[in-house]
């Protein structure tokens, strides 16, 4: 858990969410919905990004999770996808941010090897994630800065903050 | 194809009328200062892209929500809601649940008979006496559980109180409860026929309000006589707001001293403070503390009074222990109050060479089971009094029959009213413009509200502030490259796709309120807002102001103002909110209201600080008062900068007291409660182009420009967001939205499989402007904001896409506009 072993009995029908908000009180990761559908909830499970309202905790036993609360430490500097969203303005209420930070994260991490992400890659990578406030131009921004200060394609000034921090 | 906006992030029109001076402060009108308070003095940070301040603790997870506090001991609710939409209750059984492991409590409407109902304080056609009627003798209001009757799907029957949510959830479903099902009504229309069921024993007929504004024989004379009629059925059909969070809410009793809490997820704490304790708890006002933390969102749904919030109380002082009820998201779906919901029947009267003479409206609203705190002042007046939007219309009316259904209640939702308002106008143009074989462009510009006819009174109630239209509109013109869409048409054409343009104008109302205005209209409290600034010996600067953000930056933005009158680094502000106990008195943040009412109330406070400051400087400075200028953060001696006290040290000094004359208070500490003279009126232009495949029926919204005008604005950067939320929210209506109900009264669309809320790819490239007239209703000249862009949207989208099927004789198409329905229109089929 956030790279320090967590050792606990769940019961069978426990979701990870669960576990996380009131079993280890990571209250960082958020609930917005019953169904799977808005994102609030993402963790890295193994590097992926995944929803953890539809995952058993049994299930991620043996895994590797990262919550919000791993990627950076308390009151800490930003990681460069962080940076990036704040400096866009990439979050208002702020409730479907984590799951987008986690969900972005995958992406953003992968972008030095690969080509960028065009636009509708983006769009097409926050699809599982919902947010009603940002209308979502700012967060597709802040991606698109991220990324290309990942690729160093950016301002020195901006490349450093976006090295300094580690994701996920 | 989809693109982001960073190239045109809210571009300036060029602004002829702007006298050289302006600097952040430009207006595109003159406008007179208003009287009582000359223009303020800023450092210019008014204005400036500031990054949120609470965009970083947001990013790493470490702002709390409702559902994140934790307090020792808490217990858990959840509530046991109907569900059927119409029914009596024959008995309620609640001893199993009673046994099952966990369960500290379960209660029904038994316990708390001496509870009043939640109050509605918005009464269609005014209140004139200061001293208004009890609000919880209003017929219909909804008790904090029900106990004979369930109205709607959702209809709170029971609580159970338990060690955990899984268990207080389970015991729900060992409630037995005996129902014998009534008869089920949920639209309007049909509610106020001969025959409907009946909701409310005390509301014959099922008609909360008959509310008219405008003036009837004039306007069915000018429609009587008039070279061209045109008329539409409208549906403004039902939706769900859908903030990410759900709400939620933390009672904590103490017994020590008789004191309760209330965290919840609320927009006006002050406000829930008021009508909790003095309305339906009956407990002394002193007693109770209402604490919004971080807030998930809300467009508007967290300013309603809801059961859930005096049941925590309740049940944490029958308990001895903090209750914590946090809501699910199929559970938001069936109590969390509703939007829109109008079936209109609209008429508009013009002469053949487009100057419009007149304009009526008769809607059927849908307020649902019970009158929610507001929404009987959402579904008349918010909507009723905009319609004639843009246009200097010479004659208006509007009428609205409010009824009760089966449905969830109503409220307001981002945009509240005046899109509904929007969305009936900008039809009827349209339509009218096709009638008459004009340009609707041409026709909107023909009959906007001149610039020297301001303050513009609209014959419907409203008297707008300020406006220059004509250069809002022919922006907006500009910025859509409006003259090249025929020939956009035609390529679409060869590329079997059609294309239609959609143009919508509108002018909202915000800046709520005037009290004595608001009174008029029939809302049962004041509306003004306060702000109180404390300035520490140290230099520091506290804000504390009645708003409470759900998302707005409000941290940064007034910090922005106090610096910006104080001449001093924002850095040394610190902003506090959404506590009762902390904060000054102040209504919160609804209907874009924070930014005209609680920025302005932030600058008047921090003037009275320079006031004081300079009195105090003659004092320091040992000069005569009137040689005495605030500049710059300090106090200096006219024509001499030498002699000179800088903030910190004025700050220090006001904190010893030594020397002060009598009539100098020690310290710095000032409140001031902003009551505005009237509100203020942003409007804007929108204009949508849309592709729709002639195979599948869909619409894809190609381009999208919207020209805002909200006066001046402190900090672009966040209302660059809000802006960019709003019009995807509006769009959300036009293409995806719907609350729907099925005959038996279920809400079909009862979770987010169900319900289609705009996702990241839905969200099409937006061209953006802005023009910028001050009002004179405030000190900043500030106008609303927040939520202004959802207003047009859906217009504009609606009139796109009939334009892009107009050959085939379509006249108008239902929101949402489906491809299941476009696609039976590109058949022939009716809709
Ligand atoms: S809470 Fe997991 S997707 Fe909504
Ligand atoms: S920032 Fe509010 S839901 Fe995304």
């Amino acid at each position: 858990m956030n790279g320090r072993p967590e050792r606990f009995s769940a019961q069978p029908n426990e979701l990870l969410v669960e576990r996380l908000r009131d079993g280890l009180a990571l209250t960082g990761t958020k609930v917005g919905c019953d169904t799977g559908q808005c994102g609030s909830c993402v963790v890295r499970l193994d590097g992926r990004s995944v929803k953890s309202c539809l995952i058993l905790t049994v299930a991620a036993a043996g895994s590797e999770v990262a919550t919000i609360e791993g990627v950076t430490t308390p009151g800490g500097e930003l990681t460069g996808l962080q940076e990036a969203l704040r400096q866009e303005h990439g979050t208002q209420c702020g409730f479907c941010t984590p799951g987008m930070v986690m969900a972005l994260g995958e992406l953003v991490d992968n972008t030095a090897e690969r080509e960028a992400p065009t636009e509708p890659e983006i769009r097409e990578w926050l699809t599982g994630n919902l947010c009603r406030c940002t209308g979502y131009h700012s967060v597709v921004r802040g991606v698109q800065r991220a990324c290309s200060a990942a690729r160093g394609e950016a301002s020195a000034e901006h490349a450093d903050a976006a090295v300094s921090g580690q994701e996920g | 194809m989809t693109a982001v906006t960073g190239e045109t992030p809210l571009q300036e029109a060029p602004a002829a009328a702007t006298p050289a001076a302006a600097t952040t402060t430009a207006a595109t009108t003159t406008v007179d200062p208003p009287p009582q308070d000359p223009p303020l003095q800023g450092s210019g940070l008014l204005g400036q892209p500031l990054d949120s301040r609470e965009d970083p603790q947001l990013l790493r997870g470490e702002a709390v929500y409702v559902a994140d506090i934790d307090l020792p001991g808490t217990a858990h609710m959840a509530i046991l809601g109907s569900p059927v939409a119409h029914a009596k209750i024959l008995s309620i059984e609640t001893k199993a649940a009673e046994q099952l492991p966990g369960v500290l409590k379960v209660a029904t409407a038994a316990d708390f008979t001496d509870v009043m109902p939640l109050p509605c304080i918005w009464i269609p056609g005014g209140v004139e006496s200061h001293f208004p009627p009890h609000p919880y003798g209003l017929p219909g209001a909804r008790p904090v559980l029900t106990g004979d009757t369930v109205r709607h799907v959702g209809d709170p029957i029971a609580v159970v109180v338990a060690e955990t949510p899984r268990q207080a959830a389970a015991a729900l479903a060992a409630i037995a409860v005996e129902y014998e099902p009534l008869p089920v009504v949920t639209r309007a229309d049909a509610a106020l026929a001969e025959g409907a069921p009946q909701l409310h024993e005390a509301v014959p007929g099922n008609l909360n309000a008959y509310w008219t504004c405008g003036d009837k024989d004039r306007t069915d004379a000018a429609i009587a006589e008039a070279e061209v009629t045109v008329e539409l059925d409208l549906v403004n059909q039902r939706t769900i707001n859908s903030p990410i969070e759900p709400r939620g809410a933390v009672g904590d009793y103490n017994a020590a001293t008789g004191e309760y809490t209330l965290y919840a997820s609320t927009q006006g704490p002050h406000n829930h403070r008021f009508l909790l304790s003095a309305l339906v708890l009956g407990i002394p006002f002193n007693k109770l503390r209402v604490v919004a933390p971080t807030v998930g969102g809300s467009f508007g749904t967290k300013g309603y009074l809801y059961p859930d919030m005096p049941l925590v109380l309740l049940l944490s002082k029958a308990l001895g222990r903090p209750v914590k009820w946090v809501d699910t998201r199929t559970g938001l779906m069936n109590s969390t109050v509703q939007g829109r919901d109008h079936r209109q029947h609209v008429v508009l009267a013009g002469t053949r060479d487009g100057r419009i003479t007149a304009v009526r409206a008769t809607s059927y609203a849908n307020l649902g089971a019970y009158p929610s705190t507001i929404g009987p002042g959402v579904a008349t007046a918010l909507m009723g009094r905009s319609i004639s939007g843009m246009y200097d219309i010479d004659a208006a009316f509007c009428e609205v029959y409010a009824a009760f259904t089966n449905t969830v209640s109503l409220g307001a939702q981002r945009g509240s009213g005046r899109a509904e308002a929007a969305f009936l106008m900008e039809r009827l143009v349209d339509r009218y413009a096709g009638e008459i074989g004009m340009d609707p462009a041409a026709v909107r510009r023909k009959n906007l509200v001149p610039k020297e006819k301001f303050p513009y009174d609209n014959g419907l109630g409203w008297t707008y502030d300020s406006g220059d239209y004509q250069l809002n509109f022919d922006r907006a013109m500009e910025l859509s490259q409006y003259v090249e869409m025929p020939a956009r048409k035609a390529e679409a054409r060869a590329r079997g796709k059609r294309l239609g343009v959609g143009i919508a104008s509108y002018v909202a109302i915000c800046g709520v309120g005037p009290s004595t205005r608001m009174s008029k209209e029939g809302m049962l409290g004041g509306t003004w807002e306060s702000a109180n600034i404390r300035v520490h010996p140290t230099g520091e600067v506290t804000v504390t102001v009645g708003s409470a953000s759900t998302g707005q930056s409000h941290g940064t933005v007034f910090a922005q103002v106090a610096a910006d009158e104080l001449g001093i680094d924002p850095a040394q502000v610190q902003v506090y909110e959404g506590d009762t106990q902390k904060a000054p008195y102040g209504q919160g943040t609804y209907g874009s209201r924070s930014y005209s009412m609680a920025a302005p109330a932030i600058a008047l406070t921090a003037r009275k600080i320079k006031a004081k400051l300079v009195k105090a400087g003659a004092v320091f400075l040992g000069v005569p008062e009137d040689k005495v200028v605030y500049e710059g953060g300090k106090v200096h001696e006219e024509g001499n900068e030498e002699n000179a006290k800088t903030f910190a040290e004025l700050a220090m000094a006001m904190w010893y007291g030594w020397g002060l004359p009598p009539e100098i208070e020690p310290a710095l500490d000032e409140t001031t409660h902003f009551d505005p003279p009237d509100f203020n009126y942003p409007f804007g232009t929108h204009v949508a182009v849309v592709e729709i495949d002639e195979l599948t029926g869909e619409t894809e919204v190609v381009a999208y420009t919207a020209v805002d005008d909200a006066g001046n604005i402190g900090n672009p950067k966040i209302v660059l967001g809000q802006i960019e939320g709003s019009i995807l929210h509006g769009l959300g209506q036009a293409l995806m939205e719907h609350a729907e109900y099925d005959e038996d009264g279920l809400l079909v669309s009862r979770d987010l499989n169900h319900y289609a809320l705009p996702r990241a790819a839905d969200a099409p490239f937006y061209t953006l402007g802005k023009t910028t007239t001050p009002s004179p209703h405030n000190p900043l000249g500030a106008k609303g904001a927040g939520e202004i862009a959802t207003v047009p949207p859906a217009a504009a989208v609606v009139n796109a896409v009939v334009d892009a099927l107009s050959d085939l004789g379509v006249l108008h198409i239902d929101m949402p506009v489906t491809p299941e329905k476009v696609w039976r229109r590109l058949r022939g089929e009716s809709q």
